[in-house]
């Protein structure tokens, strides 16, 4: 498993810049036309599944949001514009506002410490001795396989009020406060378990994929640093840490979407309790719109949530544009 | 149509009559013809739990029997069931006949997917008990048919009680809290089991004390938890919570209060009398010091308000088979099926004749007493938004266990209450 | 260079701990699976079962259409798996060795549809499923996983296939091979660890989703495993020991698919599917 990272680092990209690709190698005009519209229709097949099971859900979740649908209008197939009044009530509302503050510090939280603690395992397992990194290795993996519906049940026993194994060792541990700790009756100690089972669940990927990366560097680099009398945090600035960047930037753009769309662990865990308090915006539309069955206040809540989620995503996007079109220079 | 008005009769007496003016009625789909229905299947949704095998088996049988056409039961889940039933009333095949909670039926009633039923009222309901049928009545028209009914009582330890050195039984809430005092007092046991939102018991002792959980404010409804009646129930509520180490915003489901009880640990817990079922499960020894109870009231001559859970069984609006449909009901809801029904679940069947099915069954005498002073949630279209998750009730009763005023509580939910019920339909 | 006793010492425990940390959940899943009820619910925990009893497993594997669940799981998860795949191969080699016109906005366009958040467009999905008369079908199912598993194949085999050295490619093509040949007999096989390693992706995305086929298939015979887990946790509570038997259930394809793929997954990586 990997990252699609957008400026590969070294090796056979520069042989891919010198060499040239696609159809323009050829000289024979006909083969050229063929070769020119080549890409397109290799791309097709995928453009055709995203108009058609994307595109389209997205055009009728933009079209029901403009709606006063409810129970009776989905079960009597009526159809009720209603102009923009769910973009208005949701917009002047405080609800939208404060749970969109709230989804941000949340995705900004747990990527950081994803990234952070995903970075070090993976440095670690750099370090370790063959064996210990296998024995690792295991372990991250099968955190990393565990179907997040199974992983978010695993939790929710494990941090059970009555006979989980959290509490209980808290309470031998001293804190017999603990020992009947219900971590559902509060905003924070719900986001603690949910950020503990996402970064649990996340940080494999982050540690497999830079270890991976690591093993790329090559050794040249260190010895050319160790030469110039680089200590071993020299060389981690000068030499590991740029080579990596790229997978940074990737990975953690990937960490921010899936974090941020981090449903199924927030909406199982506690229904985006207590007091919805710990509601991130697609738990939100998803109780506005399916839960509360006020599908069109959800759908217009549900666009809004994408418009965000872009918004968050467009620095990197940025960087990806600029980045694609330097290499395109050298296709 | 010229059916008889058919009142308590045997069930054999009403399938003549029925077979006698079968196969008449002009509905497009559905249409009995030579061979009766045969070849064509209905879909009924019962949720989990609410009928036993065997029940389905012999209504089955006796379905196929009359009409030719099989009926093929699907066990639904009540945990997300609103968002799937309405979903499944807009589609092309809906279920035929459906179970459907009776707080929940005024707001299915009002979107239209439920099929009128004035003509079987008429046919087989003169006697169902009046305020049973209520929920099934909305805006004068009849949408379904009570089906069951239930209500909790005091399921408790016989061995943990003896134990304490109690004999008998409580009779009054101050008893009863006496007994679990010294239960505390005397044993390593936990008194009584009683998670913080086991909201129904919550709407029971609001019942109680004749508190409404909304009043009427010009065309619309809004919250009335602020009543010092509901601040009243409330208390009582508190009062026994604080016996208990259970979860303070949990339900009666999370763990499952059975399963707790099960340990034997737990002197008792308010509940369903099938929860005895999960207790033994849990551990089949448990089952013999299994005693029940109905929950005391204030004073000895008036048990404590109990919510009437129950259900009703509708037929889709959407569904082609309407007359088959019905004819599942006169069978299901037949004296002889009802009441086997009331026998096997120790439920409250839908008439006073058929009660006689619950002698002999601890549960069912433990409950029926206070099942006359029972109640229900309003019931108002607008009520089935309250009761979707996170329900402000809940949250009500978490704040005041957890050391808000009623008063500060329902200021606090208030807002959140009121958007529901004034939610656009 | 000799590192201290401390030095060597360090990154082994540390390791030792994490290996915990991140292992005993998946343990203590499995170990409860196995344990009697009376133990699960138990004051103080039963580190070790040594009662071990396989009634969970019987009422996990015992509910209804519990082999309907398997059969519709497993053919929903690889056909979308392999549609996938094979529609991303075709775009990601033209992203990654074509130069041509939007080649940008394609890569942009991808980006967006990887963000997409499904379970709040279910509602619209679900619309459109039901005016087109597919309710209760894996067709619907199959195409939308599809979907969701294919803008991050897309762009993770474009990666792939970039680091396959294009000279190689070029080379077959010198020799007489055709571009088509090329393809099929130089890249393809470098290609099979990148291959495998978004296919897991794709696996375990298609295999936990739950949202979609719970709003689009009532019908019994339609649904899928994530929805039988789910059940578990109905109306009268948790039942820890069988909902733990099902998710062990629910989990052993994946974790053994993926101790399995794993090394040459990761000896892909190392190869250089990441320099893409």
């Amino acid at each position: 498993m990997t990252v699609q990272t957008e400026r590969p680092p070294s090796g056979p990209a520069d042989v891919r810049r010198t060499a040239g690709g696609g159809g323009s190698g050829r000289p024979n005009p006909r083969a050229s036309r063929v070769g020119a519209l080549a890409p397109y229709l290799l791309l097709l097949p995928a453009c055709a599944a995203t108009v058609l099971l994307l595109g389209w859900p997205l055009l009728k979740d933009l079209l029901l949001s403009f709606q006063n649908l409810n129970m009776a209008q989905l079960i009597q197939h009526v159809t009720e514009w209603n102009g923009i009044d769910n973009y208005t009530e949701v917009l002047t509302g405080e609800d939208f506002w404060r749970v969109t503050l709230r989804s941000i510090l949340f995705t900004a939280v747990n990527v950081a410490l994803t990234m952070f603690l995903g970075s070090l395992v993976g440095l670690l397992l750099a370090r370790l001795g063959k064996r210990m990194r296998f024995t690792l290795m295991i372990g991250l993996v099968l955190a990393w396989a565990m179907p997040v519906v199974a992983a978010t049940t695993v939790y929710q026993w494990l941090f059970a009020q009555r006979f989980g194994v959290v509490n209980w060792v808290l309470d031998k541990l001293g804190r017999h406060s603990m020992a009947d700790y219900s971590w559902t009756s509060d905003q924070m100690s719900t986001f603690f378990v949910v950020t503990v089972l996402i970064v649990w669940m996340s940080i494999p990927f982050v540690a497999i994929n830079l270890y991976a990366a690591t093993t790329t560097i090559p050794g040249e680099l260190y010895e050319a640093a160790a030469l110039d009398g680089a200590g071993a945090w020299k060389s981690f600035t000068t030499v590991t840490l740029p080579f990596l960047r790229p997978f940074l930037y990737a990975t953690t753009f990937l960490e921010i979407i899936w974090i941020f769309k981090a449903f199924v662990q927030v909406y199982t865990f506690n229904q985006g309790g207590p007091d919805r308090l710990t509601e991130i915006l697609p738990v939100y539309a998803y109780i506005e719109g399916v839960g509360n069955q006020h599908y069109g206040m959800g759908a217009a809540i549900a666009f809004l949530t994408i418009l965000i989620m872009i918004g968050l995503t467009a620095y990197y996007l940025r960087i990806v544009l600029k980045q694609e079109k330097e290499e395109e220079a050298g296709l | 149509m010229k059916r008889k008005l058919i009142s308590a009769i045997g069930v054999a007496a009403m399938m003549v009559s029925i077979a006698a003016c079968g196969g008449d009625d002009g509905d497009e789909g559905g249409k009995a013809g030579a061979d009766g229905y045969a070849g064509q299947t209905l879909t009924v949704w019962v949720m989990d739990g609410s009928s036993p095998d065997q029940w389905q088996k012999d209504v089955a049988a006796a379905f196929e029997k009359k009409t030719k056409a099989k009926v093929k039961f699907e066990v639904q889940q009540w945990n997300g069931i609103q968002q799937k039933l309405t979903t499944a009333l807009s589609e092309e095949n809906p279920p035929d006949v459906f179970e459907i909670g009776n707080t929940q039926t005024p707001a299915y009633a009002k979107t239209g997917g439920l099929a009128d039923l004035a003509d079987l009222k008429t046919e087989i309901g003169a006697d169902w008990t009046e305020s049973l049928n209520n929920s099934s009545v909305f805006e004068g028209k009849q949408y379904a048919a009570p089906w069951y009914f239930a209500n909790r009582v005091v399921l408790y330890n016989k061995k943990i009680w003896a134990e304490a050195g109690i004999k008998d039984t409580p009779k009054t809430r101050d008893e009863f809290y006496a007994d679990l005092k010294t239960i505390g007092d005397k044993t390593d046991a936990e008194p009584i089991y009683l998670p913080g939102q086991n909201w129904y018991h919550f709407v029971g002792l609001t019942i109680g004390e004749g508190a409404e959980l909304v009043k009427k404010d010009g065309d619309s409804y809004v919250s009335n938890l602020a009543d010092p009646k509901v601040a009243a129930a409330m208390e009582t509520y508190k009062k026994f919570q604080a016996l208990s180490k259970a979860p303070k915003d949990k339900d009666e489901a999370t763990p499952q209060q059975g399963e707790v009880f099960g340990k034997g640990n737990v002197g008792a817990f308010i509940g369903m009398g099938w929860e005895a079922g999960i207790a033994i499960e849990a551990n089949p020894k448990i089952e013999k010091e299994i005693g029940y109870f109905t929950i005391p009231g204030a004073t000895a001559d008036k048990p404590e308000g109990v919510f009437l859970g129950g259900s009703n069984l509708a037929v889709a609006a959407g569904s082609k088979k309407q007359e088959l449909a019905k004819e599942f009901l006169r069978i299901a809801l037949s004296d002889e099926h009802e009441g086997q029904l009331a026998k096997l679940n120790g439920v409250i069947p839908n008439k006073e004749s058929l009660q006689s099915n619950l002698e002999g069954n601890v549960v069912a005498e433990a409950a029926a007493p206070a099942a006359a002073g029972g109640g229900t949630t309003p019931l108002i279209a607008e009520w089935a938004a309250v009761e979707n998750a996170p329900n402000p009730i809940k949250t009500y009763m978490t704040a005041v266990l957890n050391g808000k005023s009623p008063a500060e509580a329902a200021a606090q939910v208030e807002e959140e209450f009121n958007k529901r019920l004034s939610q656009q339909q | 260079m000799k590192r201290s006793l401390f030095g060597r010492i360090w990154p082994n425990a540390t390791a030792v701990v994490l290996f915990i940390g991140f292992v005993f959940p998946v343990y203590w899943m499995i170990a409860t699976a196995f344990k009697p009820t009376g133990d699960i619910i138990s004051e103080d925990p039963v580190w070790f079962p040594t009662d071990i009893t396989l009634d969970h497993f019987k009422t996990a594997t015992g509910a209804d259409h519990f082999w309907t669940f398997v059969t519709n799981s497993l053919t929903v998860t690889v056909l979308a798996v392999v549609f996938s795949l094979v529609i991303a191969l075709a775009g990601s080699f033209a992203l990654a060795r074509m130069r041509f016109r939007g080649r940008r906005g394609f890569i942009i366009g991808f980006m967006l549809a990887q963000m997409a958040p499904w379970e709040v467009m279910i509602i619209a999905m679900y619309m459109i499923v039901r005016d087109a008369s597919m309710l209760n079908s894996l067709v619907p199912l199959t195409a939308f996983y599809t979907m969701m598993i294919l803008p991050f194949t897309i762009l993770t085999l474009r990666g792939f296939v970039a680091a396959v050295p294009a000279e190689l490619e070029e080379s077959a093509m010198v020799d007489g091979c055709t571009r088509m040949q090329a393809f099929r007999r130089v890249i393809l096989p470098l290609l099979a660890p990148g291959l495998m390693a978004t296919s897991m992706f794709g696996f375990i995305t298609a295999w936990n989703e739950f949202a979609l086929v719970l709003v689009l298939n009532k019908d019994a015979e339609a649904q899928t495993l994530p929805l039988w887990l789910t059940s578990f946790q109905t109306v009268f509570g948790n039942d820890w020991g069988a909902t733990m038997a099902a998710s062990t259930l629910f989990a052993v394809p994946i974790l053994i698919l993926f101790v399995f793929l794993q090394r040459r997954a990761v000896s892909g990586l190392t190869a250089g599917a990441v320099k893409g």
